[in-house]
């Protein structure tokens, strides 16, 4: 074996390798990003501005009011894009903050009474796979009037996996830690609050996670059908005013809900990390 | 020693299948545990030492038996009985101060906040952990989190201290520091603990007694090790005592029997159920004598038809015809000397090693020993006088044994040891056909013979002996006749052996009972079993020209009562020690291995079970002989140690015979 110098094999660092820190990390996301840009500016110059806007027309078309006053308010429901989200969050937090409320307490009664958990699991196994528009006509027969139903559809959305992950979580308390319960002899009082609830709390989150999503799918359809007012109704009136910068309207909407229903998920998984402190 | 604490009576464990059937993972679990005392509970895993411990702490409820607990019965878990569980069990979510005021908080109910306080940050302080008290268990290590464990449990001052495998999971190095640690914890706390361990070295560094576990299921107590180093121990100087490679070895030993033991039933061929003829024929070869009156009382009773079984006893005269017979599979099973399965298997006397099981005790006690009358005419009445007699003359009296090695053998020379005569040098001991003996005697070709009651009886009645004692004197309720077959019979034929254990059980049972006795003499007084002349012999025989009055009956033989048939391996144990001593057989290091193997308890249990009798078990105890040394079956070293005229040569494991062969392994 040839005898190796130090430095001699000094490799010459990559282009990427000679970019600050910081840049470097975003290499990745540039590039794809702007390749998917690019790849759909290709795709509307084929298919046709008035088809497909690409990018650019988007933003160009939608600058004014869209994009730079997010919050005008011309009365009725012509507003911006701020407030239309505001009032599907509004509907969100709504039947959302209900489903939890009520689904965690429905989940703990069926974790911790194996009888009534047992004999309610064939109704929530066919429930909660009923699609969320479904709820729709019976809601507003119900309710005869579209608010409430778009709120109670969030609600009905969204309190399945909160229901069955609050169930499972408190069925599977590991048993050591029931076991140090038993051995310690404490007080029912003093079990929840310092055992099942604390181990319970990651189940919980992934429920609300899962049902944050499935809620912010669930108010764009419900507003699409039947709304004064929100997100959902903005992209269905858009499209129904087929005027010519209504398909960049819709696209701009989309981009939006997507980044707003990426946040919630993001600050609901935050919020559960913070509570389960310790935890895992 | 200190008061019990803590009682395990007769706890069995059964648990359900998902397939209905049932897993009995303890079986017949018995233990004391003092106040103070180290216990580790040592055994393979899946043997159900974490079984046990949970049965103790509360957490679970035996199915039958029970764990007492200052006398009172355990039933839920509680605190005076703290467990450290094998992964710790921390809360995840409570910092170390945390776990430890949950449970100070909880179980001190009565003190007040300062108190609590204080014993909390006390309890961190004991094991070291002052810095981590503010920590999550997730940024501790795995020995910091035991010590966690181990100070939440001592802080609430429990009685009882149960630990599952505290060190499993931690390099050697934590490990050591921690046993170091917990022993000296231990000691100051004066808390009584019990130890699940795999750790040979961990049970005997900080154990007061190590309790081995046989194999599950059904597992047992196999053996109970008493570790007597002195305390305080330290590690190094633990090792270096005189008695610690030996008692490290009993436990590897131990261990490595109770592996083999596991491999031996998995690669054990499965049972091919052979198509049983409506009536199975069995071939039961027998010496004539008293002990074989529960099988006589059984065929009366037509105990064996009830059960199918058409039985063909076969009467012998001389012991090695009856062995060799079996041995060539001319016969199905023996009723043979306690002696004979174990010498069988180990082939003593030159034979090759022969696989015997046994699953029940025949008969116990019924043996006599008597002099030629001219010796009571010089004054011999008992020992004391043969031995001055022995001494003062140089005598070498010839005594007869019905066969070489057998019961009567082994209680005859322990008796004369025990009185100063050495067996192989001051008499003469010589094999002969119980039935040829009297004519011998007479003869004056000997001068005595050990023998059954009614071969003793019958020379009696013909005034041609003297007494000189009984089996009582030497050894009462010994093991006397035992049912003997070939491994693979009883694998191959487990019914009827079992059917025809139950029916000698319920002969038993009737050859006990007053009402029968005349009946049972009548009996005995066939030509297939006494003959014609043995009534005489049989009523007066009780009598045996003592001062007893004629009509009271002496419990000679005991055929039933007080658990007589149990196949009990401790016997067996005792057995192998006199194998030893003699200098028949080097003492096996793997005892427990062959024991296991001979003495089948669970063809016994099941057994009893279809006789209608209670399964029960024998004692622990350690039993005393004639000459007073107390024997257990857990030391039997000691005990061979201490007996006198030992020729008991090294240890050696003895490999068990292959039970794959029917026939006779290549003999001599």
């Amino acid at each position: 074996m040839t005898a190796i110098t130090p430095g001699s094999r000094s490799r010459r660092p990559s282009k990427l390798g000679r970019l600050q820190p910081g840049l470097r990390n975003l290499m990745p996301y540039l590039i794809c990003i702007g390749g998917f840009l690019i790849a759909w500016q290709i795709l509307s110059l084929i298919l046709g501005m008035a088809r497909l806007p690409g990018p650019i027309n988007v933003i160009v078309e939608t600058w004014d009011p869209y994009i730079s006053q997010p919050f005008f308010d011309d009365g009725g429901t012509s507003k911006g894009l701020g407030w239309q989200i505001l009032i599907s969050l509004q509907r969100v937090a709504l039947g959302y903050g209900l489903a939890a409320v009520v689904g965690i307490a429905i989940g703990g009664v069926l974790g911790l009474n194996r009888f009534i958990g047992k004999g309610l699991d064939p109704v929530i196994q066919v429930l909660r796979t009923v699609p969320p528009l479904a709820w729709f006509p019976i809601s507003l027969m119900v309710f005869q009037d579209a608010n409430t139903s778009a709120i109670f559809v969030i609600f009905i959305t969204a309190i399945w996996p909160i229901i069955i992950n609050t169930a499972v979580g408190i069925r599977e308390i590991p048993q050591d830690y029931t076991n140090v319960a038993r051995v310690l002899r404490l007080r029912k009082g003093a079990y929840i609050r310092n055992i099942v609830i604390p181990a319970t709390v990651p189940y919980v989150f992934t429920g609300l996670r899962i049902s944050v999503g499935l809620a912010w799918l669930a108010i764009v359809a419900a507003e699409m059908l039947k709304a004064d007012g929100g997100i959902g109704y903005f992209i269905w009136d858009a499209y129904n005013a087929g005027g010519d910068s209504s398909s960049s309207q819709i696209i701009l909407a989309i981009i939006y809900v997507g980044v707003v229903g990426l946040a919630l998920d993001r600050l609901v998984a935050y919020v559960g990390s913070r509570v389960a402190k310790g935890g895992n | 020693m200190a008061l019990p604490l803590l009682t395990v009576d007769d706890v069995t464990q059964v648990f359900p299948l998902d397939d209905g059937g049932r897993y009995v993972a303890l079986k017949d679990i018995d233990l004391t545990i003092a106040e103070g005392e180290f216990i580790s509970l040592i055994g393979h895993s899946g043997c159900g030492k974490s079984t046990l411990l949970n049965l103790m702490a509360g957490l679970n409820q035996a199915s039958t038996g029970g764990i007492l607990m200052d006398g009172r019965q355990v039933t839920d878990p509680g605190p005076d009985r703290m467990v450290v569980f094998q992964n710790y069990s921390l809360l995840p979510w409570q910092t170390v101060r945390q776990n430890i005021a949950l449970a100070v908080d909880n179980v001190m109910t009565g003190s007040s906040e300062a108190e609590r306080r204080e014993r909390i940050e006390q309890s961190i302080q004991l094991v070291g952990l002052g810095a981590a008290a503010d920590k999550f268990p997730g940024e501790l290590s795995g020995g910091m989190k035991q010590r966690v464990a181990i100070a939440r449990a001592l802080a609430i001052r429990p009685r009882l201290l149960l630990l599952d495998e505290p060190f499993g999971a931690l390099d050697a190095l934590t490990r050591g520091n921690l046993q170091q640690q917990l022993m000296q914890i231990c000691q100051q706390a004066g808390v009584t603990t019990v130890m699940v361990t795999h750790d040979v070295d961990e049970a005997l560094l900080l154990s007061d007694r190590v309790v081995c576990l046989t194999n599950g299921p059904e597992a047992g107590i196999g053996q109970i090790l008493n570790v007597p180093l002195p305390r305080p121990r330290q590690r190094l100087d633990v090792m270096d005592h005189p008695d610690y490679y030996h008692l490290r070895s009993e436990l590897i030993s131990f261990l490595q029997q109770q592996r083999r033991l596991k491999q031996r039933k998995q690669s054990r061929p499965s049972v091919v159920p052979v198509a049983a003829p409506a009536v199975q024929t069995v071939r039961l070869g027998y010496l004539p004598g008293l002990d074989i009156a529960p099988l006589a009382m059984a065929m009366d009773r037509g105990l064996l038809q009830q059960r199918g079984l058409e039985l063909k006893p076969v009467a012998f005269d001389r012991w090695q015809t009856l062995e060799d017979q079996l041995k060539a599979g001319e016969l199905d099973v023996a009723i043979t000397s306690a002696t004979t399965p174990l010498a069988l298997t180990l082939g003593l006397g030159g034979q090759g090693a022969w696989p015997a099981v046994t699953p029940m005790t025949v008969t116990r006690s019924g043996n006599a020993l008597c002099l030629a009358r001219r010796f009571s005419d010089l004054g011999i009445q008992d020992l004391g006088s043969l031995a001055a007699q022995i001494k003062g003359t140089g005598t070498r009296l010839r005594l007869a044994v019905a066969h070489k090695g057998n019961m009567q053998e082994l209680l005859l020379r322990h008796w004369l040891a025990s009185g100063g005569i050495d067996p192989d040098r001051d008499v003469e001991l010589m094999a002969l056909s119980p039935m040829a003996m009297e004519a011998t005697l007479r003869a004056g070709e000997i001068d005595g013979f050990i023998a059954g009651r009614y071969r003793v009886a019958k020379a009696l009645e013909a005034g041609l002996v003297t007494l000189l004692a009984t089996d009582l004197d030497i050894w009462s309720d010994h093991p006397e006749k035992v049912l003997t077959c070939h491994e693979n019979w009883a694998l191959n034929h487990q019914d009827a052996l079992l059917d025809l254990s139950a029916a000698l059980m319920r002969g038993g049972q009737l050859c006990e009972d007053p009402a029968e006795h005349d009946h049972l003499v009548g009996l005995l007084g066939a030509s297939q079993w006494l003959g014609k002349g043995s009534a005489l012999a049989l009523q007066s025989q009780f009598d045996f020209g003592s001062d007893v009055p004629s009509g009271v009956r002496l419990p000679l033989n005991r055929f039933h009562s007080d658990r007589a048939h149990l196949a009990n391996s401790a016997e067996g144990s005792w057995i192998l020690s006199q194998f030893s001593r003699w200098g028949w057989s080097p003492f096996p290091s793997n005892r427990l291995e062959l024991l296991s193997h001979v003495y089948r308890s669970d063809l016994c249990s099941r057994a009893l079970e279809r006789a209608g009798f209670a399964d029960l078990r024998p004692e622990r105890a350690p039993f005393a002989l004639a000459d007073g040394l107390a024997f257990d079956q857990d030391n039997p070293l000691d005990y061979l140690k201490q007996l006198p005229y030992s020729r008991a040569t090294a240890l050696e494991s003895i490999p068990l015979p292959s039970g794959s062969s029917q026939r006779p392994l290549a003999a001599h």
